[in-house]
């Protein structure tokens, strides 16, 4: 089989219905050829459906799929050549791994000789050299992960599906699985499409994450920018931690309870407004430090101070109740703030990191 | 309940006693139509004569007496039983010997009655056709039904070699009083199997239960077929457009026997003395076509000359008829019923 | 203030007299438990035996009793009659041929139901079901009432003009094999059924997104795995039919002779309880190589769970 250049997949006002419930309410997405693109969403929030109309075994109410220049919207899936990886791996438990693995060889008709040497290719480079002889029931989870993995690619399918891959494995297998993935997605330039729940996994991964709720797409960006610039307060509090203080316009500037707000960041148009507050963007002092009445500084007790491993975690409760949450290096630089419960603090936010969002935009 | 309590106090009071301290009495027979008649023609009378209750119960054949008996729970008096298993009966010991000084024999033909039973129906099995298949030449006797060319159709027999056994042996032409005599040697009994060899080919049904019989006549599933002939009888009643005739009829009974260790022997021996007598079994072709045992019942004038006609043991019909022998089938039922069952299967 | 940091052995250990009497109160514990659960099992275990193994060691005691001394003359008859010989061939050929016919006709419509949407598959599971709360003595006459000379589909297929003589349906083997084919169904229905159920649909799909047809993906991925499932039913449709008394009576017309027909005859006409046995004991034991034969194909507490 020869390589082929990864394709670009288009998504045109795809909406799927069940009764009067919008599942995907006319959702376009356009995505680059050999892009890592991650659908991340809450549960519910549709992104597993896009996933599944892309692959074909859901069918949309409305809307095109384009791959390439190709339309596939009313293709069947195996006709598709598209790698999938199934949140429960589906990896067939009456079948070794290099069974599983030569499967869509099989179904293309390669010859034997062909197949047993791209089965040994892939397990290879999915780190299972050796293991075609086991059963799936033999493996670890992580094991398994892989050898979906490589029965996905095994015959270089011009797009990879992958749904929430690894929610099944633990956080360290996680973490080095991400890592893999990652790996084999520059080894390969294949356009992969990724569905997750875990906000953190997108950011790892991703070349570019699309925020989903509602059947929506709420913001698509690159991930540093998803974290740093989120549109809307559902972004910004669905991406990264945060906490929200609603914010109002007073005269021409802004204020949080009275006193004053300033961001060299643009301000959106719309009401409600919140200000983002990252806990690693916040400052943290004595009370007895603070004088006159400048602006993005917050009064507060300090109700708890959490020793974490690499920092620390400050829970202040400002004047209205809201907890606010603050970390703090567990360096020296840290150790130095000597400070105890309820003693009285105060947060400040410096204005470039003072990052203003709307409701759903 | 109270009230009941009461009321028997009361009769008792008014010495109207005697009708509650009556003696019961068992008896078994195959139920339905036939129990019905056997109910009107014998029972009532006896019950009134000697002042007795009977408790009916009814039964399939010598399997449910044998338990009785050898579990040492005899609840049944009388019973009536096939013409085979009264005879197995009384060889296997399950039956108490009757006592002829009370029961008279009179008009019997000598097989049957033996020592601990004694017939009390006759009934036949005869050649049943369908009267719309055979319009103008009607089967007379079991050559025709060999005849498959000259009588096409759909044929059905008893799925045990007795009375087929003795059918064969009519056919090839062998007299009836020799029939025994014959079927008594190894080669009798092949030669009865050769020529059912025949006509197995054109069986379609081998029937199992007189209702099958029946059913298979109602419904025109065959067109020909042994069947004994009451059954016969009821479905021509129903509307069955089928006869027979008692030419080449093969006779057979049914007894009354005491069960082994019965708890009111006495009263059943004087009970069943009557139950034979003349006067009553002239009472049961009132109610139903089976035949007395005794010829005299034929004498009483109870029996009117339509109903000898067509009475199965008539003296004009049971001439024509060849007399099944219990003694012979008791003796060797298991090993013929192999041997038809290795025929049959082959 | 620096914490001093602790080092494990500060824990004081158990003084060892006391650590023995701990660990023999927990191994007391643990034998409680083992007994109360035998306990617990005992009713079944004491029903199990008295009405199941019981009588068949009897049952095979009786077997080898001639008359008053031990023989095995009722096996040599089962091995000599040539009519035995047969009527064995018979039953296991009819109990073969309807596991196929049920296989054939059952998985398609468990499959089929399997793939229905709620209420659907409920009410399909139903209707598979129906069967089973009529009785046996009667479906199996409504099929003499349907199949006969004159009966339904005779007349159906007269009128329809498809036919000029009436097929001859039952009082032979095709009928019998019909009849048992009704009542057996559902028992390979119902467990194929759950096997198909139990099955993640993750499979099929995974199958189709690595280019397998709807055709191809059946072939490779569900049907291998309903297997266990389709087996299972299969050997309880088998082994039910060997033992099939009443259908083959009522609808084989006398031709069809069955082994349970045969012990029926001997134990209940003849009294012959050591013939009876002898059959009994045979059918039994083939059932047991069958079962075994195929417990080596199929693990067979699978087999019998019926689950992928």
């Amino acid at each position: 089989m020869e390589r082929r250049g990864p394709v670009g997949i288009r998504f045109e006002a795809v909406s799927k219905l069940y009764g009067a419930h919008a599942a995907l309410d006319r959702v376009s997405l356009e995505v680059e050829p050999g892009e890592f693109l991650t659908l991340l969403g809450p549960s519910g929030s549709g992104k597993t459906t896009l996933l599944m109309v892309l692959a074909g075994f859901t069918r949309p109410t409305s809307g095109r799929v384009l791959v390439g220049e190709r339309d596939v919207t009313r293709l069947p899936p195996h006709q598709r050549d598209f790698g999938v990886v199934f949140q429960s791996y589906a990896l067939f438990p009456h079948m070794t791994v290099a069974q599983n693995v030569a499967y869509p060889l099989r179904m293309r008709g390669r010859p034997r000789a062909e197949i047993a040497r791209r089965v040994e290719e892939a397990l290879a480079l999915v780190r299972l050299d050796g293991m075609g002889e086991r059963r799936p029931d033999q493996l670890s989870g992580g094991q398994r992960q892989r050898v979906a993995l490589a029965r996905a690619i095994v015959f270089e399918p011009r797009v990879l599906l992958m749904d929430e891959p690894l929610s099944a494995l633990d956080k360290k297998l996680r973490e080095a699985m991400q890592i893999e993935i990652r790996r084999l997605h520059e080894r390969l330039g294949i356009t992969t499409l990724y569905v997750t729940h875990d906000q953190r996994e997108a950011l790892t991964l991703s070349d570019r994450v699309a925020v989903i709720e509602g059947g929506r797409i709420r913001q698509l960006d690159p991930p540093r920018l998803l974290y740093e610039q989120p549109r809307s307060r559902f972004v910004a509090e669905f991406v990264g931690e945060a906490t929200l203080l609603p914010i109002a316009r007073v005269g021409g500037g802004l204020a949080w309870r009275g006193r004053p707000v300033r961001t060299t960041r643009p301000v959106p148009e719309t009401d409600p407004l919140f200000l983002v507050l990252r806990p690693e963007r916040l400052e943290l002092s004595p009370a007895a430090a603070a004088h006159g009445a400048e602006a993005n500084r917050f009064e507060g007790i300090l109700e708890d101070l959490v020793f974490q491993g690499e920092s620390r975690l400050a829970e202040v409760r400002l004047e209205d109740g809201t907890m606010l949450a603050v970390r703090l290096p567990a360096g020296p630089r840290g150790e130095s703030l000597a400070l105890a419960r309820g003693a009285p603090v105060l947060v400040t936010v410096a204005p470039e990191d003072a990052v203003l969002v709307g409701e759903l935009p | 309940m109270h009230r009941t309590l009461l009321a028997a106090a009361a009769a008792l009071a008014l010495g109207v006693g005697p009708a509650l301290a009556q003696q019961k009495l068992g008896f078994t027979s195959f139920g339905g139509a036939y129990q019905e008649a056997q109910r009107k023609a014998l029972l009532e009378p006896v019950a009134k004569e000697l002042g007795i209750t009977w408790v009916e119960d009814t039964l399939t054949g010598i399997a449910e007496v044998r338990a009785q008996v050898r579990a040492g729970a005899v609840s049944w008096d009388i019973v009536d039983l096939g013409l085979a298993d009264c005879a197995a009966a009384q060889s296997e010991g399950l039956l108490e010997p009757l006592d002829y000084s009370l029961i008279s024999t009179e008009g019997f033909d000598k097989m049957a009655f033996d020592t601990h039973w004694i017939g009390i129906i006759y009934y036949s099995t005869v050649l049943g056709y369908s009267t719309e298949k055979y319009k103008d030449k009607k089967p007379r006797g079991w050559k025709d039904f060999w005849d498959v060319e000259g009588f096409p159709g759909a044929r059905s027999l008893r799925d045990y070699p007795t009375p087929n056994l003795e059918i064969a042996l009519l056919v090839d032409g062998v007299p009836k009083d020799q029939i025994y005599r014959v079927l008594a040697t190894e080669e009798g009994i092949a030669r009865a199997f050769e020529k059912l060899d025949a006509i197995k080919p054109h069986i379609t049904v081998w029937w199992k239960s007189g209702a099958q019989s029946a059913q298979l006549a109602k419904d025109g599933e065959v067109d020909m077929l042994s069947i004994w002939n009451g059954r016969l009888d009821t479905v021509i009643k129903d509307g069955a457009k089928a006869a027979y005739s008692y030419d080449d009829g093969i006779l057979s009974l049914d007894c009354l026997a005491i069960v082994k260790g019965s708890k009111n022997k006495d009263l059943a021996m004087k009970a069943l003395a009557r139950m034979v007598a003349p006067d009553l079994q002239a009472n049961m072709p009132l109610y139903i076509n089976y035949g007395p045992t005794t010829a005299k019942a034929f004498e009483t004038g109870k029996i009117t000359p339509e109903m000898a006609r067509i009475s199965p043991s008539s003296p004009e019909n049971a001439a024509k008829q060849l007399v099944i022998d219990a003694r012979f089938w008791a003796a060797n039922r298991q090993k013929l019923q192999e041997r038809w069952d290795s025929w049959k299967t082959r | 203030m620096n914490p001093v940091p602790t080092a494990p052995e500060a824990v004081p250990a158990l003084a060892p007299a006391a650590a023995e009497e701990t660990a023999a109160a927990l191994a007391r514990d643990a034998r409680r438990e083992r007994r109360a659960a035998l306990a617990l099992a005992l009713p079944a275990l004491l029903l199990v035996g008295l009405v199941a193994l019981l009588p068949t060691l009897w049952l095979f005691g009786l077997s080898l009793v001639e008359g008053e001394s031990l023989s095995l003359a009722h096996y040599r008859r089962l091995i000599e009659e040539e009519s035995y010989r047969r009527i064995f061939w018979t039953t296991f050929e009819i109990a073969a041929v309807v596991t196929l016919l049920a296989a054939v006709l059952g998985y398609p419509l468990a499959y089929w139901l399997s793939r229905l949407s709620e209420p659907w598959a409920g009410l399909g599971l139903v209707l598979v079901l129906v069967p089973f709360w009529t009785s046996l003595l009667v479906r199996t006459y409504a099929w003499l009432v349907l199949l006969q000379r004159r009966g339904l589909v005779n007349q159906w297929l007269l009128a329809l003009g498809l036919i000029e003589e009436p097929l001859r349906l039952v009082h032979n083997w095709t009928g019998t094999v019909i009849g048992m084919l009704h009542i057996l169904l559902p028992f390979l229905v119902l467990p194929t059924y759950a096997s198909l159920k139990a099955i993640d649909p993750a499979y099929p799909a995974a199958a189709a997104s690595l280019g397998a047809s709807p055709v191809k993906a059946f072939w490779t991925v569900l049907f291998p795995l309903s297997l266990p499932g389709l087996l299972a039913g299969c050997l309880l449709v088998f082994v039910l039919a060997l033992g099939f008394y009443v259908t083959p009576a009522i609808l084989g017309g006398g031709r069809v002779l069955m082994v349970a027909m045969k012990v029926q005859e001997n134990a209940g006409l003849y009294l012959d309880w050591g013939a009876a046995s002898a059959l009994a004991v045979v059918l039994l034991l083939a059932t047991l190589v069958i079962f075994a034969l195929l417990a080596r194909l199929v693990p067979i507490e699978r087999l019998l769970v019926g689950r992928s």
